[in-house]
Protein backbone atom coordinates (compact mmCIF):
# COMPACT_ATOMS: atom_id res chain seq x y z
CA UNK A 1 0.00 0.00 0.00
CA UNK A 2 3.17 2.52 -0.16
CA UNK A 3 1.94 3.62 -3.59
CA UNK A 4 -0.80 4.18 -2.34
CA UNK A 5 -4.86 3.54 -3.63
CA UNK A 6 -7.03 5.38 -5.67
CA UNK A 7 -10.65 3.42 -5.84
CA UNK A 8 -13.40 4.79 -8.83
CA UNK A 9 -17.05 4.86 -8.15
CA UNK A 10 -17.91 1.55 -9.86
CA UNK A 11 -15.42 -0.42 -7.85
CA UNK A 12 -16.58 1.31 -4.43
CA UNK A 13 -20.28 0.45 -5.30
CA UNK A 14 -19.01 -3.24 -5.49
CA UNK A 15 -17.51 -2.56 -2.02
CA UNK A 16 -20.43 -1.18 -0.23
CA UNK A 17 -22.28 -3.93 -1.89
CA UNK A 18 -20.45 -6.64 -0.12
CA UNK A 19 -20.67 -4.68 3.15
CA UNK A 20 -24.40 -4.07 2.86
CA UNK A 21 -24.89 -7.41 2.21
CA UNK A 22 -23.11 -8.11 5.34
CA UNK A 23 -24.83 -5.58 7.50
CA UNK A 24 -28.24 -7.22 6.09
CA UNK A 25 -27.11 -10.51 7.16
CA UNK A 26 -25.94 -10.14 10.68
CA UNK A 27 -27.88 -6.55 11.83
CA UNK A 28 -24.88 -5.63 12.75
CA UNK A 29 -24.19 -1.79 13.96
CA UNK A 30 -21.30 -0.28 11.62
CA UNK A 31 -19.34 -2.35 9.24
CA UNK A 32 -16.07 -0.50 8.55
CA UNK A 33 -13.33 -1.38 5.86
CA UNK A 34 -10.05 0.31 6.39
CA UNK A 35 -6.41 -0.31 4.52
CA UNK A 36 -3.69 -1.54 6.62
CA UNK A 37 -2.94 1.79 7.29
CA UNK A 38 -5.54 2.86 8.80
CA UNK A 39 -7.04 4.90 6.67
CA UNK A 40 -10.95 4.52 5.99
CA UNK A 41 -12.15 3.18 2.99
CA UNK A 42 -15.80 2.37 2.90
CA UNK A 43 -18.59 2.27 6.00
CA UNK A 44 -21.78 0.79 6.60
CA UNK A 45 -23.93 1.77 9.28
CA UNK A 46 -23.42 4.10 12.12
CA UNK A 47 -21.11 4.57 15.28
CA UNK A 48 -23.46 5.65 18.20
CA UNK A 49 -20.06 6.18 20.30
CA UNK A 50 -16.74 7.18 18.27
CA UNK A 51 -15.54 7.63 15.03
CA UNK A 52 -14.88 5.55 12.11
CA UNK A 53 -11.59 6.95 11.14
CA UNK A 54 -10.65 6.48 15.05
CA UNK A 55 -11.82 2.90 14.86
CA UNK A 56 -9.81 2.63 11.75
CA UNK A 57 -7.04 4.00 13.25
CA UNK A 58 -6.63 1.60 15.72
CA UNK A 59 -7.52 -1.40 14.45
CA UNK A 60 -4.98 -1.15 12.19
CA UNK A 61 -2.72 -0.64 15.36
CA UNK A 62 -4.14 -3.53 16.67
CA UNK A 63 -4.25 -6.13 13.23
CA UNK A 64 -0.35 -4.65 13.35
CA UNK A 65 0.09 -6.11 16.59
CA UNK A 66 -1.52 -9.17 16.20
CA UNK A 67 0.15 -10.18 13.02
CA UNK A 68 4.12 -9.30 15.34
CA UNK A 69 2.93 -11.35 17.48
CA UNK A 70 1.87 -14.33 15.53
CA UNK A 71 5.55 -13.99 13.65
CA UNK A 72 7.18 -14.15 16.61
CA UNK A 73 5.69 -17.37 17.56
CA UNK A 74 6.39 -18.75 13.53
CA UNK A 75 3.50 -18.37 12.05
CA UNK A 76 4.19 -17.76 8.38
CA UNK A 77 1.09 -16.39 7.60
CA UNK A 78 -0.52 -14.01 10.04
CA UNK A 79 -3.99 -13.28 8.20
CA UNK A 80 -6.69 -14.09 10.52
CA UNK A 81 -9.50 -12.82 12.55
CA UNK A 82 -9.78 -11.79 16.24
CA UNK A 83 -12.47 -10.47 18.04
CA UNK A 84 -13.13 -8.46 21.23
CA UNK A 85 -16.54 -9.72 23.36
CA UNK A 86 -17.89 -6.97 25.42
CA UNK A 87 -20.70 -6.60 27.75
CA UNK A 88 -22.66 -4.29 25.47
CA UNK A 89 -20.66 -3.89 22.33
CA UNK A 90 -18.54 -6.45 20.48
CA UNK A 91 -15.52 -5.76 17.75
CA UNK A 92 -14.55 -8.13 14.81
CA UNK A 93 -11.85 -7.91 13.29
CA UNK A 94 -10.44 -9.47 9.94
CA UNK A 95 -7.49 -9.32 8.45
CA UNK A 96 -7.68 -9.38 4.17
CA UNK A 97 -4.66 -10.80 2.13
CA UNK A 98 -2.63 -8.09 4.55
CA UNK A 99 -3.71 -5.40 2.88
CA UNK A 100 -6.86 -4.41 4.15
CA UNK A 101 -9.36 -4.88 7.19
CA UNK A 102 -12.94 -5.43 7.66
CA UNK A 103 -14.21 -4.40 11.22
CA UNK A 104 -17.80 -5.25 12.26
CA UNK A 105 -19.07 -3.62 15.73
CA UNK A 106 -22.20 -5.68 17.08
CA UNK A 107 -24.30 -6.21 19.80
CA UNK A 108 -23.80 -8.34 22.64
CA UNK A 109 -27.25 -10.28 21.83
CA UNK A 110 -25.86 -11.37 17.85
CA UNK A 111 -24.17 -14.25 18.13
CA UNK A 112 -20.50 -14.52 17.38
CA UNK A 113 -21.24 -17.29 15.62
CA UNK A 114 -23.31 -15.45 12.72
CA UNK A 115 -20.82 -12.79 12.16
CA UNK A 116 -18.17 -14.70 11.60
CA UNK A 117 -19.60 -17.23 9.37
CA UNK A 118 -20.81 -13.89 6.77
CA UNK A 119 -17.72 -11.76 7.19
CA UNK A 120 -15.56 -14.66 6.07
CA UNK A 121 -18.26 -14.83 2.96
CA UNK A 122 -17.64 -11.32 2.33
CA UNK A 123 -13.92 -11.33 3.22
CA UNK A 124 -13.70 -13.86 0.34
CA UNK A 125 -15.48 -11.09 -2.02
CA UNK A 126 -13.33 -8.52 -0.86
CA UNK A 127 -10.04 -10.56 -1.53
CA UNK A 128 -10.98 -10.84 -4.86
CA UNK A 129 -11.85 -7.29 -5.48
CA UNK A 130 -8.23 -6.90 -4.09
CA UNK A 131 -7.04 -7.80 -7.91
CA UNK A 132 -9.15 -4.80 -9.06
CA UNK A 133 -7.74 -2.84 -6.36
CA UNK A 134 -4.05 -3.15 -7.75
CA UNK A 135 -5.37 -2.40 -11.09
CA UNK A 136 -6.79 1.07 -10.66
CA UNK A 137 -3.71 2.56 -8.33
CA UNK A 138 -2.60 5.29 -10.07
CA UNK A 139 -5.73 6.43 -11.88
CA UNK A 140 -5.95 9.66 -13.36
CA UNK A 141 -8.63 11.98 -13.04
CA UNK A 142 -9.78 15.66 -13.84
CA UNK A 143 -8.75 17.67 -10.77
CA UNK A 144 -6.97 20.86 -11.42
CA UNK A 145 -3.70 20.19 -9.08
CA UNK A 146 -2.72 24.32 -9.22
CA UNK A 147 -6.76 25.13 -8.29
CA UNK A 148 -6.28 21.99 -5.50
CA UNK A 149 -2.83 23.94 -4.29
CA UNK A 150 -4.34 27.14 -3.84
CA UNK A 151 -7.98 25.98 -2.59
CA UNK A 152 -5.31 23.61 0.18
CA UNK A 153 -3.38 26.99 1.20
CA UNK A 154 -6.93 28.65 2.11
CA UNK A 155 -8.20 25.65 3.95
CA UNK A 156 -5.84 25.22 6.08
CA UNK A 157 -5.35 29.01 7.42
CA UNK A 158 -9.29 28.73 8.18
CA UNK A 159 -8.62 24.63 10.02
CA UNK A 160 -6.38 26.82 12.25
CA UNK A 161 -7.84 30.66 12.41
CA UNK A 162 -8.72 30.93 15.91
CA UNK A 163 -12.23 32.62 15.11
CA UNK B 1 -2.62 7.99 0.40
CA UNK B 2 -6.26 6.60 -0.42
CA UNK B 3 -8.60 8.31 -2.76
CA UNK B 4 -12.54 7.57 -2.65
CA UNK B 5 -13.59 8.82 -6.27
CA UNK B 6 -17.40 7.92 -5.31
CA UNK B 7 -17.09 10.43 -2.28
CA UNK B 8 -14.62 11.90 -3.45
CA UNK B 9 -12.33 12.04 -0.37
CA UNK B 10 -8.58 12.02 -0.60
CA UNK B 11 -6.92 10.51 2.70
CA UNK B 12 -3.57 11.27 3.76
CA UNK B 13 -1.14 9.66 6.57
CA UNK B 14 1.54 12.04 8.57
CA UNK B 15 3.75 10.45 10.63
CA UNK B 16 5.63 12.58 13.76
CA UNK B 17 8.89 10.74 14.38
CA UNK B 18 12.09 11.12 16.65
CA UNK B 19 13.20 9.61 19.64
CA UNK B 20 12.17 9.89 22.96
CA UNK B 21 10.51 12.87 24.99
CA UNK B 22 11.63 14.47 22.01
CA UNK B 23 8.39 16.67 21.89
CA UNK B 24 6.30 14.50 19.28
CA UNK B 25 3.16 14.30 21.88
CA UNK B 26 3.10 17.67 22.88
CA UNK B 27 3.31 18.64 19.27
CA UNK B 28 0.06 16.94 17.90
CA UNK B 29 -1.56 18.33 21.31
CA UNK B 30 -0.55 21.55 20.69
CA UNK B 31 -2.11 20.87 16.84
CA UNK B 32 -5.39 19.55 18.00
CA UNK B 33 -5.86 22.47 20.46
CA UNK B 34 -5.33 24.64 17.71
CA UNK B 35 -7.65 23.14 14.82
CA UNK B 36 -10.39 24.77 14.61
CA UNK B 37 -13.62 21.84 16.47
CA UNK B 38 -15.51 21.47 13.08
CA UNK B 39 -11.88 20.88 11.46
CA UNK B 40 -10.52 18.01 13.81
CA UNK B 41 -11.27 14.20 15.21
CA UNK B 42 -10.68 13.26 18.57
CA UNK B 43 -6.99 13.19 19.83
CA UNK B 44 -6.49 9.44 20.72
CA UNK B 45 -3.22 8.32 22.80
CA UNK B 46 -2.53 4.92 23.61
CA UNK B 47 0.06 5.67 26.41
CA UNK B 48 1.64 4.12 29.50
CA UNK B 49 0.75 4.40 33.30
CA UNK B 50 3.92 7.05 33.09
CA UNK B 51 1.98 8.80 30.59
CA UNK B 52 4.06 7.99 27.78
CA UNK B 53 3.52 7.13 24.50
CA UNK B 54 3.10 2.94 24.15
CA UNK B 55 1.03 2.76 20.22
CA UNK B 56 0.91 5.98 19.36
CA UNK B 57 -1.20 9.36 19.45
CA UNK B 58 -3.61 9.91 16.09
CA UNK B 59 -6.11 13.04 15.23
CA UNK B 60 -7.78 13.77 12.03
CA UNK B 61 -8.12 17.04 10.20
CA UNK B 62 -10.97 17.34 7.71
CA UNK B 63 -10.75 20.03 5.58
CA UNK B 64 -13.50 21.72 3.39
CA UNK B 65 -13.92 20.77 -0.07
CA UNK B 66 -11.24 21.90 -2.39
CA UNK B 67 -11.49 21.69 -6.27
CA UNK B 68 -14.40 18.68 -5.51
CA UNK B 69 -11.79 16.48 -2.83
CA UNK B 70 -12.52 16.64 0.37
CA UNK B 71 -8.56 15.93 2.34
CA UNK B 72 -8.34 14.45 5.39
CA UNK B 73 -5.45 13.80 7.36
CA UNK B 74 -4.15 11.35 9.49
CA UNK B 75 -1.77 12.32 11.86
CA UNK B 76 0.15 10.17 14.20
CA UNK B 77 3.18 9.97 16.72
CA UNK B 78 5.42 7.16 17.05
CA UNK B 79 6.75 6.03 20.27
CA UNK B 80 10.48 6.68 21.20
CA UNK B 81 11.60 4.90 23.27
CA UNK B 82 13.77 2.81 21.87
CA UNK B 83 11.88 -0.98 22.67
CA UNK B 84 9.32 0.02 20.87
CA UNK B 85 11.38 0.31 17.08
CA UNK B 86 8.84 -2.63 15.86
CA UNK B 87 5.86 0.00 16.84
CA UNK B 88 7.28 2.67 15.19
CA UNK B 89 8.11 0.89 12.18
CA UNK B 90 4.27 -0.50 12.24
CA UNK B 91 2.87 3.33 12.80
CA UNK B 92 5.23 4.29 9.25
CA UNK B 93 3.00 2.06 7.31
CA UNK B 94 1.85 4.08 4.86
CA UNK B 95 2.89 7.01 5.73
CA UNK B 96 2.40 9.99 3.00
CA UNK B 97 4.97 12.17 4.54
CA UNK B 98 7.32 12.58 8.05
CA UNK B 99 7.57 15.77 10.82
CA UNK B 100 11.16 14.34 12.75
CA UNK B 101 11.13 15.71 16.09
CA UNK B 102 14.66 16.31 16.91
CA UNK B 103 15.62 17.30 20.68
CA UNK B 104 17.81 20.18 20.15
CA UNK B 105 19.56 19.47 23.58
CA UNK B 106 22.85 19.03 22.47
CA UNK B 107 22.74 15.49 24.85
CA UNK B 108 20.11 14.16 22.94
CA UNK B 109 22.21 14.30 19.75
CA UNK B 110 23.13 11.11 19.49
CA UNK B 111 19.62 9.93 20.34
CA UNK B 112 18.67 11.98 17.33
CA UNK B 113 20.92 10.51 14.91
CA UNK B 114 20.02 6.66 16.07
CA UNK B 115 16.70 7.96 15.63
CA UNK B 116 17.12 9.26 11.97
CA UNK B 117 19.00 5.54 11.68
CA UNK B 118 15.90 3.99 12.51
CA UNK B 119 13.94 6.08 10.68
CA UNK B 120 15.33 5.72 7.12
CA UNK B 121 15.94 1.66 8.03
CA UNK B 122 11.77 1.37 8.83
CA UNK B 123 11.41 3.46 5.19
CA UNK B 124 13.44 1.31 3.29
CA UNK B 125 12.19 -1.73 5.01
CA UNK B 126 8.50 -0.84 3.82
CA UNK B 127 9.36 -0.61 0.64
CA UNK B 128 9.71 3.18 0.63
CA UNK B 129 12.76 5.50 -1.08
CA UNK B 130 13.92 7.44 2.30
CA UNK B 131 15.35 9.87 -0.21
CA UNK B 132 11.67 10.57 -1.98
CA UNK B 133 9.61 10.04 1.51
CA UNK B 134 7.92 14.23 1.83
CA UNK B 135 10.02 15.20 5.22
CA UNK B 136 10.16 18.26 7.27
CA UNK B 137 12.76 18.98 10.44
CA UNK B 138 11.40 19.95 13.58
CA UNK B 139 14.52 20.97 15.75
CA UNK B 140 12.14 21.38 18.64
CA UNK B 141 13.38 22.51 22.72
CA UNK B 142 14.81 25.45 20.88
CA UNK B 143 13.84 28.05 24.14
CA UNK B 144 16.34 25.52 26.51
CA UNK B 145 20.02 26.04 26.56
CA UNK B 146 23.08 24.13 25.39
CA UNK B 147 21.14 23.48 22.76
CA UNK B 148 23.01 22.26 19.13
CA UNK B 149 22.97 25.07 16.38
CA UNK B 150 20.40 24.17 13.58
CA UNK B 151 23.34 24.14 11.15
CA UNK B 152 25.32 21.47 13.28
CA UNK B 153 21.94 19.47 13.59
CA UNK B 154 20.97 19.06 10.12
CA UNK B 155 24.49 18.17 9.04
CA UNK B 156 24.70 15.31 11.73
CA UNK B 157 21.09 13.94 10.53
CA UNK B 158 22.37 14.28 7.18
CA UNK B 159 19.23 16.91 6.64
CA UNK B 160 20.56 19.17 5.11
CA UNK B 161 18.15 20.22 2.06
CA UNK B 162 15.02 19.17 4.35
CA UNK B 163 12.39 22.12 4.91
CA UNK B 164 13.29 23.08 8.66
CA UNK B 165 11.77 24.81 11.78
CA UNK B 166 12.79 25.68 15.02
CA UNK B 167 9.60 25.32 17.26
CA UNK B 168 9.29 25.21 21.06
CA UNK B 169 6.33 22.61 21.14
CA UNK B 170 5.29 23.38 24.59
CA UNK B 171 4.30 27.29 23.78
CA UNK B 172 3.55 26.13 19.85
CA UNK B 173 6.14 28.34 18.55
CA UNK B 174 6.46 27.14 14.48
CA UNK B 175 4.42 23.78 15.14
CA UNK B 176 1.67 24.89 12.73
CA UNK B 177 4.19 25.97 10.29
CA UNK B 178 5.96 22.27 10.26
CA UNK B 179 2.85 20.69 10.09
CA UNK B 180 1.67 23.06 6.35
CA UNK B 181 5.13 22.77 5.04
CA UNK B 182 5.07 18.98 5.68
CA UNK B 183 0.84 18.56 4.08
CA UNK B 184 2.29 20.38 1.04
CA UNK B 185 5.16 18.36 0.13
CA UNK B 186 2.93 15.42 0.65
CA UNK B 187 0.40 16.91 -1.94
CA UNK B 188 3.09 17.79 -4.03
CA UNK B 189 4.53 15.18 -4.31
CA UNK B 190 0.74 13.06 -4.48
CA UNK B 191 -0.57 15.60 -7.36
CA UNK B 192 0.36 13.48 -10.37
CA UNK B 193 -2.51 11.58 -8.92
CA UNK B 194 -4.71 14.20 -8.46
Amino acid sequence: MSNGLSLPEELMGKIDHILDHLQQKTRTDCIILADVSGQVISTQGHMVDGTPSTVAALAAGDVAAMGELTRQIGEENPHGSFFHEGDQKSIYLHNIAGSFILIVIFRAETPIGLVRLFAKRAVEKLRELTIEFEEVIDKPSPVDSEDFKSGLTRELEQAFSDD
Amino acid sequence: MYINWKLREINLKIVYYGPSLSGKTTTLQYVHSKTHPDRRGDLVSLKTREDRTLYFDYMQIELGMISGLKPRFNIYTVPGQVYYKQTRKLVLKGADGVVFVADSQQGRLRDNILAVRDMRRDLGDLGFNPEQMPLVLQCNKRDLENIVPVTVLKNRLKMNGVPTFETIAIQGEGVLDGLKTIINRVVNKTEHRL
